[in-house]
């Protein structure tokens, strides 16, 4: 048993000190700190430079006031247009009040975005310029929308954090695939690799497939705990310097984290040891990725149908991927995150998954005893098969 | 059964009856033998006759199918393994770690603790201590080779397996090799040595098993075994010899031959029809090589 940690450790050290592992800590943050900034300041930028609009009224209803230019000439404001005089360009016609066509033209270029709403008020504040209502009510009619999003969930709570929440359950399962799939495949090179360094045989010699294969599982998926942890907690401190930090409300010691959990580790265990029987065998690296593909699969599998599970978290098909083992974790997190789930449907997921993990284990263990003795031979499914009979 | 004189095990040892099929093939057919403490002792045979399987078995990586293993006097298990010192004949180091780290590693794996006292003596019996801190795939072949040689020593192991522990090195790493192997037998180590190299196994080793099909087809010393067998002239020659009488079998290399004679032939005929034809250099007549009885015992087959 203690050969498992003393591989284990190996294992764990030798990934996490490599430049590989450590550039991937960092690269999610500087793919996503650009896209973070782009979506988020470049656009607060631009709103904030003041956009000279210019007008063309053939109604009369309108004058020129703040950032809106009046022309009378359409051949000179379309000239201004074009020099860059002005942001953006809208005609009225004489028959405007009957019609409340408007033609907005702007220049060709990134952000060609048309400033509708800005446009929109000012037509408001025309309009209501010559009526009489009370300036109470011409500001209502100009703001009649000052509004506060509530999001229920399907048992008629509040769903915490606004339209933020909506996205949690897609980051919880995005995040556990991740981890399941970085780690399984450290693993499925770890194992790869001993066949390239013709160590195993050296290794057998001194303990059991068991505790190598144990080691390894233990090791690597360490190291993927880690790197995702590590991206998780240092996403949360850039998240608590943003307006997004109502977020971290929803992380709090609960039964929730507690399932979390407990899903990773045994979904981690199950992917792990499926994708071993299938590194095992094979001579590089290649071939062991084809294999484990379908796992792979399995694991994006809830996240692809991730519409279907969030907006009806208790259909049948969320069930059914609730309870079959590869498909639960991601699955059932992602439906806890949004309603209740009966307890006796997260005890029955849990120990279908268990089992599994068992029987998965105990099989990879034995794949692995033969299979990792194999040089250079294509297998078959009638060679993995006939392994286990061995 | 394990024999007792004067309170000592003189049996490293025994295997009884032993079988293993794979897949409906017969790969090792109801063998059996022993190996005494102290001595070195050559597992030989053609490629496919099954002497990996046999030292999988011994080692508790494969498991018989029937019959018994006595080895350092339990049977195999993982913690006969950490007293056994295995150099496979599929081997390697791990590349991307130092000489240090990586001898470290597989000391650990072998359950030992404390090993720097014994890495830093075996670096520096073969020369490599100035390696130490280097990356294994920054060194040569050879280098490797006699890294993984010690590889095996380190954890102190009363038994040594090593399969093809030569291949790989030039002359004076054989030499090398050969010496610490030697220097191991008189501290009492007991070497099983598999390989095809006849004429080491022919200076080294005390008693040899040779396999075929999984059956053994000699076993005993060498001695022994080759009082079994006709004389054999060796000679070296210029020339081109006709074909001889009484004659069973011609090992030729062009300037040298190893010639194994019938029983009741002359050795004397032989070479008076060899002078007339060609010009002897040398010639000896005595026991035949080992290399011509593994060639004559399974040649055939």
């Amino acid at each position: 048993m203690h050969k498992t940690f003393v591989v284990a450790k190996h294992e764990f050290l030798s990934t996490v000190k490599t430049k590989g592992f450590i550039f991937s800590l960092i690269l999610p943050f500087l793919i996503f700190i650009p896209m973070v900034l782009s979506i988020g300041i470049i656009p607060f930028a631009a709103s904030e430079m003041p956009e000279v609009i210019g007008f063309v009224d053939e109604s009369g209803i309108l004058f020129a006031s703040g950032d809106f230019v009046k022309y009378t000439d359409f051949d000179d404001a379309k000239g201004a247009l074009i020099a860059g005089e002005i942001e953006s360009l809208f005609t009225l016609r004489s028959d405007y009040l009957e019609t409340g066509k408007v033609r907005v033209y702007s220049k060709t270029g990134p952000f060609n975005n048309a400033p509708t709403r800005a446009i929109e008020t000012f037509l408001i504040t025309g309009l209501l310029t010559e009526s009489n209502l009370e300036e109470g009510i011409k500001k209502r009619i100009k703001e009649p929308l000052n509004a506060e999003r509530i999001i229920l969930k399907e048992n008629g709570e509040v769903e915490e954090g606004g339209e933020v929440g909506i996205f949690l359950p897609y980051a919880v399962g995005f995040l556990l695939m991740i981890m399941i799939v970085t780690s399984s495949g450290y693993m499925m090179q770890g194992i790869v690799s001993e066949k390239e360094n013709r160590t195993v045989e050296i290794l057998l010699s001194s303990l059991s497939s068991g505790e190598i294969l144990n080691g390894k599982i233990l090791g690597y998926g360490s190291a993927g705990f880690l790197q995702v942890a590590i991206w998780i907690c240092a996403g949360l401190v850039i998240i608590s310097f943003t307006p997004l930090s109502s977020l971290l409300q929803v992380f709090e010691i609960s039964g929730l984290l507690i399932l979390t959990i407990l899903y990773f580790i045994l979904g981690y265990l199950l992917f792990a040891s499926s994708m071993a029987c299938v590194a095992a065998p094979a001579s590089n690296m290649n071939e062991a990725q084809q294999g484990a593909g379908v796992f792979t699969m399995l694991a994006v599998l809830p996240l692809m149908l991730q519409g279907f599970v969030s907006t009806a978290p208790n259909s049948t098909i969320a069930r059914v991927l609730s309870y079959l083992p590869y498909t639960a974790p991601v699955t059932m997190l992602m439906r806890l995150t949004q309603v209740n789930v009966p307890t006796y449907e997260i005890v029955a997921s849990l120990s279908i998954l268990a089992i599994s993990v068992v029987v998965m284990m105990n099989l990879s263990a034995r794949i692995f005893r033969t299979g990792i003795l194999m040089y250079g031979k294509k297998f078959s499914f009638k060679d993995i098969l006939s392994y286990l009979t061995d | 059964m394990i024999l007792l004189k004067n309170g000592q095990n003189l049996k490293v040892l025994e295997v009884r009856n032993i079988t293993k099929c794979f897949h409906s093939k017969v790969v090792i057919d109801d063998l059996s033998f022993d190996v005494k403490k102290g001595e070195v002792f050559g597992l030989l045979g053609p490629n496919g006759a099954g002497k990996t399987t046999i030292i999988r078995i011994l080692l508790d990586i494969i498991r018989s199918d029937s019959g018994e293993v006595i080895i350092l006097g339990e049977e195999p298990n993982e913690s006969v393994k950490e007293k056994i010192g295995y150099l496979p004949e599929e081997r390697g180091l791990y590349q991307k770690m130092t000489v240090l780290n990586c001898l470290k590693y597989l000391n650990q794996l072998k359950g030992a603790k404390n090993s720097s006292e014994m890495i830093n003596f075996w670096l520096e019996e073969i020369g490599l201590t100035d390696h130490k801190d280097k990356r294994i795939d920054m060194l040569s072949k050879g280098i490797q080779q006699k890294i993984q040689l010690i590889s095996t020593l380190i954890h102190n192991p009363k038994l040594l397996i090593l399969d093809e522990p030569f291949s790989g090195l030039d002359p004076v790493n054989v030499k090398m090799v050969k010496d610490i192997l030697l220097d191991l037998k008189e501290r009492g180590m007991t070497i099983i040595l598999s390989t095809h190299q006849m004429d080491q196994v022919e200076r080294m080793c005390d008693r040899i098993l040779m396999i075929d099909n999984g059956k053994s087809a000699l076993y005993g010393t060498l001695e022994d075994i080759k009082r079994n067998f006709e004389q054999s002239l060796f000679v070296e020659y210029e020339g081109h010899f006709k074909p001889l009488d009484g004659v069973k079998m011609i090992e030729d290399y062009g300037k040298y031959a190893e010639i194994s004679l019938e029983s009741g032939t002359d050795p004397q005929k032989v070479l008076k029809s060899m002078i007339d034809t060609v010009t002897i250099r040398k010639f000896e007549l005595k026991a035949p090589s080992l290399n011509e009885i593994f060639i004559e015992v399974v040649g055939d087959a």
